[in-house]
């Protein structure tokens, strides 16, 4: 069920309706663990049996780990854990792939292989709830969580209707606790989840589908080449688009929440004001950065081994933080840009840092200019359905077809070069702040005029029911 | 990427749960509460939600009376579930209505049905190449009933990744792929869409309302041909029904038929491609389209099924542009001898070619009635009934 469909709207009335109406605390979350299944089952119903298989086996695994009597079985149960979630992830989004890779491999030392094509539908949101759901069996061995006794309250942590299919990457450790007291319905934050939903629902409807998505798929969907204009205008339309669609999901999840009470943490900062490429990922995508950072990173050694060493870690978690993202070798190439990014940025640092320079107004603006544009940069192998298409782009976008085509219209040019210029001067007004602060210290009546028109402009665009890009990671 | 050890080492809680056992009711649940809890704007909500709710309502109204003001009425949107709606209703024996906009608009379902004995089902779509839904009836192992396909040259042989060839194709993955969710979306759809004159996502969507501001383009920019606006109306059954502004034949029927010219224009090969290349491709397509039609044609047909082919009218310079771009013994007489299936064109027969199109491409919901009694003496006897 798509967050932006009339199905959902129907849905989310009934379940909040039902919700607050129950008065026993164990009744509501039964209620929401029914709904988050419902949810979920809508796409494809045998997948929420692989859902709660997968939960179940977390939650037996938890217990088990807990009661070892050993550091050893302790770990020989988590690396049971992250097996099972891992394969199945493997399974159902890299089964395809890794036989492509194998056949290719086999191929180059002349044996022909044919294997046969798997006919894997893959779940929707499995990598964000495989990630849900192994953090729990994670902080457990880390000592940082004790296993919950209740089956259902798990149940409901992992699938909670919200978060469950794009992120943000609740963490069981964040959600099992605010199962223990109910929350108490409180009006300004039902109201201030409602205006996140619109908020999240105007992000992807109108900006994200209705202003830019149009541009970004021409311009990557063009066979021919293109003048370096149409080029950038097709990145830079994408470099919204994802931004409006992967946060307006989020944000569109943060107030469902708190619209039922639960408290999901930011999973964007305005990421288009980052200076600097460790400051892009404490901005973008945080739930994922941070899981990567707390579950990878700092166990391969952190930033406490040699920095050679720490280079090649901080690469290491890119790649696969790019193949997290999708089977195919343009997400790797997406995830490996980010990693050379980052260890640029740190000898950067290290070489510059002190300068007096360093933190002028015009070192800080060339700096966010050149974040910006490798970020952008990084998204043509994010957006390419392959290699042919990112360096048709990439040669139009440095000036490779002086005589390519201008294909785009000059209302879509508009549109982009508007949104663009939009969200990144509210990015940087709001870069050391946060929404509420802002809505805080708004007039009433901008607030108010804000809403109002992100709703007219929802229900004028009428929707149509895109898919969320996540959805397919 | 954050890079101290100590926010995350503060992270983990760890002093908390080192310095104070959790309650019962805590350990149950994994540990202490977290501190975090978003902040909610101190401002005054129930008045801002109030006049938010007002003004948002006052505004739907105002929209909802300008359009109809303007001309447009409730219809159904014509989307790809609700296609799959009628395409799930299809029985081993059924009687199916596929092609494109012209099987949608000129043939009445009452009157096949009184000629035909059954009820047909309507699966043409507007601007949609037939080929996709006919190849995917034909895969259907269990129908064997009888396939009346319209036939439009231009869309039925459009290559794959046109937007005809798209609009059959998708209709098509949504039918075997619908979830659940979208299902259920239909049906909440209807009621909504039967009464509120707005909800017409193919034209008064911010979109389309974007679209049509007159701001000059480049040369050379690939803008997309324009589409007609709003003519027709669409039951439960999917049978459309031109509205009587348009088969009045007056200011809005001219303007569809400027539109229909370019539309029904052969568009000029991409700059990227040499002509002959694209022209070549053009024609290994064509042939290809020509060989799977008669390969689902004889698939249905060793079924027990029957498939028939109909041109039905079109008028003025569309007609003669159509004439002139894919002349029928290109196009009609191949495909008839190709598959052996039986054809019905309009012009063949004099009391079907004396209907006129008012914007040239479809009837009138009045002549679509008219035209289809007359048509099913000739349909029944191309199926031997």
């Amino acid at each position: 069920m798509l967050f932006n469909s009339l199905t959902f709207v129907v849905f989310f009335v009934v379940v909040v309706t039902l919700y607050w109406s129950i008065r026993s605390w164990n009744a509501r979350k039964n209620l929401l663990v029914v709904a988050s299944y419902l949810f979920y089952g809508a796409w494809n119903p045998p997948f929420a049996a692989l859902l709660f298989s997968t939960t179940s086996m977390d939650f037996w695994l938890g217990a088990r780990m807990a009661k070892a009597a050993t550091p050893r079985s302790k770990r020989g149960w988590l690396v049971a854990s992250v097996c099972m979630n891992l394969s199945m992830l493997g399974f159902f989004k890299y089964g395809n792939f890794l036989l492509e890779n194998f056949q290719w491999l086999l191929a180059r030392i002349g044996i022909i292989y044919h294997p046969p094509h798997l006919d894997i539908l893959l779940p929707v949101g499995i990598s964000f709830y495989t990630f849900h759901s192994l953090s729990y069996t994670l902080d457990i061995y880390r000592g940082v969580l004790q296993p919950t006794r209740s089956l259902r309250d798990f149940v409901l942590a992992v699938s909670f209707f919200p978060q469950l299919v794009a992120g943000p990457i609740v963490r069981a450790g964040d959600f099992l606790p605010q199962l223990i007291r109910p929350p108490h319905l409180r009006l300004g934050q039902f109201l201030w989840g409602l205006l996140l939903m619109t908020l999240g629902l105007f992000e992807k409807i109108v900006v994200a589908d209705t202003l830019l998505s149009g541009s970004a798929d021409r311009i990557f969907g063009y066979g021919g080449p293109l003048i370096a204009l149409d080029s950038w205008i097709g990145v830079l339309a994408f470099a919204g688009q994802i931004f409006f669609d992967f946060a307006g999901y989020s944000t569109c999840a943060i107030g469902a929440a708190l619209c039922l009470g639960f408290h999901l943490k930011d999973n964007f900062r305005f990421p288009y004001a980052a200076i600097g490429f460790s400051d892009f990922w404490r901005r973008w995508h945080i739930s994922l950065s941070t899981f990567l950072r707390d579950y990878l990173y700092i166990p391969l050694g952190g930033n406490q081994v040699r920095p050679v060493r720490a280079a090649i870690n901080l690469v290491i978690v890119m790649f696969l933080g790019g193949l997290w993202h999708g089977a195919a070798w343009t997400f790797v190439v997406w995830g490996l840009l980010h990693g050379s990014y980052l260890v640029i940025e740190r000898v950067v640092r290290v070489l510059f840092e002190k300068k007096p320079w360093a933190n002028n107004f015009a070192t800080r603006a060339l700096a966010w200019l050149a974040t910006y544009g490798a970020v952008c940069i990084a998204w043509v192998f994010f957006r390419a359905s392959d290699f042919t298409v990112a360096s048709r782009m990439l040669g139009g976008m440095f000036g490779r077809h002086l005589h390519g085509d201008a294909i785009l219209s000059t209302r879509e040019m508009l549109q982009v070069a508007i949104v663009t210029i939009c969200v990144i001067a509210v990015h940087w007004m709001l870069r050391d702040s946060n929404i509420e602060t802002a809505v805080t210290r708004l007039p009433r009546w901008v607030v108010t005029t804000t809403w109002a028109l992100m709703a007219c402009a929802i229900i004028l665009t009428q929707g149509n029911s895109n898919a969320f890009i996540y959805f397919q990671f | 990427m954050p890079s101290s050890t100590s926010s995350f080492k503060n992270r983990l809680r760890l002093p908390r749960l080192f310095f104070r056992p959790p309650t019962e009711a805590e350990s149950v649940h994994g540990g202490p509460p977290l501190e975090f809890e978003r902040p909610i704007p101190p401002i005054p909500w129930r008045g801002i939600t109030v006049i938010v709710a007002i003004t948002v309502i006052v505004a739907t109204i105002a929209w909802e009376i300008y359009c109809r003001s303007i001309g447009y009425g409730p219809t159904l949107n014509d989307s790809e579930d609700f296609w799959t709606m009628i395409r799930r209703r299809v029985q081993p024996e059924s009687v199916v209505i596929i092609g494109d906009s012209r099987g949608w608009y000129d043939l009445d379902l009452d009157e096949l049905q009184k000629g035909l004995g059954k009820r047909p089902l309507q699966l043409a779509m507007g601007g949609g190449c037939g080929y996709p839904v006919l190849a995917d009836l034909a895969d259907d192992k269990t129908f064997h009933g009888t396939i009346i396909c319209s036939f439009v040259p231009r869309l039925f042989f459009a290559p794959p990744g046109t937007p005809p060839w798209e609009r059959g194709e998708k209709a098509v993955r949504r039918f075997h792929t619908q979830t659940p969710a979208q299902r259920a979306g239909q049906y909440l759809a209807f009621p909504l869409e039967e009464h509120v004159a707005f909800l017409k996502q193919e034209e008064l969507t911010l979109d389309d309302l974007l679209k049509g501001l007159p701001i000059p383009n480049r040369p050379g920019a690939l803008v997309p041909p324009r589409l007609p606006p709003y003519f027709g109306t669409i039951d439960r059954e999917r049978r459309a029904r031109m509205i009587d502004e348009c088969a009045r034949g007056g200011k809005l029927a001219s303007t569809i038929q400027q539109i229909w010219i370019p539309l029904f224009t052969p568009p000029p090969p991409p700059s990227y491609i040499p002509k002959d290349v694209f022209m070549a491709k053009m024609k290994e397509a064509i042939e290809t389209r020509f060989h799977d039609t008669i390969s689902a044609v004889q698939k249905i047909r060793g079924r027990g099924g029957k498939v028939v082919f109909v041109r039905l009218p079109v008028s003025g310079g569309l007609k003669t542009l159509e004439d002139q771009t894919t002349p029928r013994n290109q196009t009609w007489e191949p495909l008839l001898q190709g598959t052996g299936a039986p054809g019905i064109y309009f012009e063949d027969y004099p009391e079907l070619a004396r209907f006129n199109c008012p914007e040239w491409s479809h009837l009138s919901a009045g002549d679509s009635v008219e035209f289809s009694k007359r048509l099913v003496p000739h349909l029944r006897a191309a199926l031997k009934m």
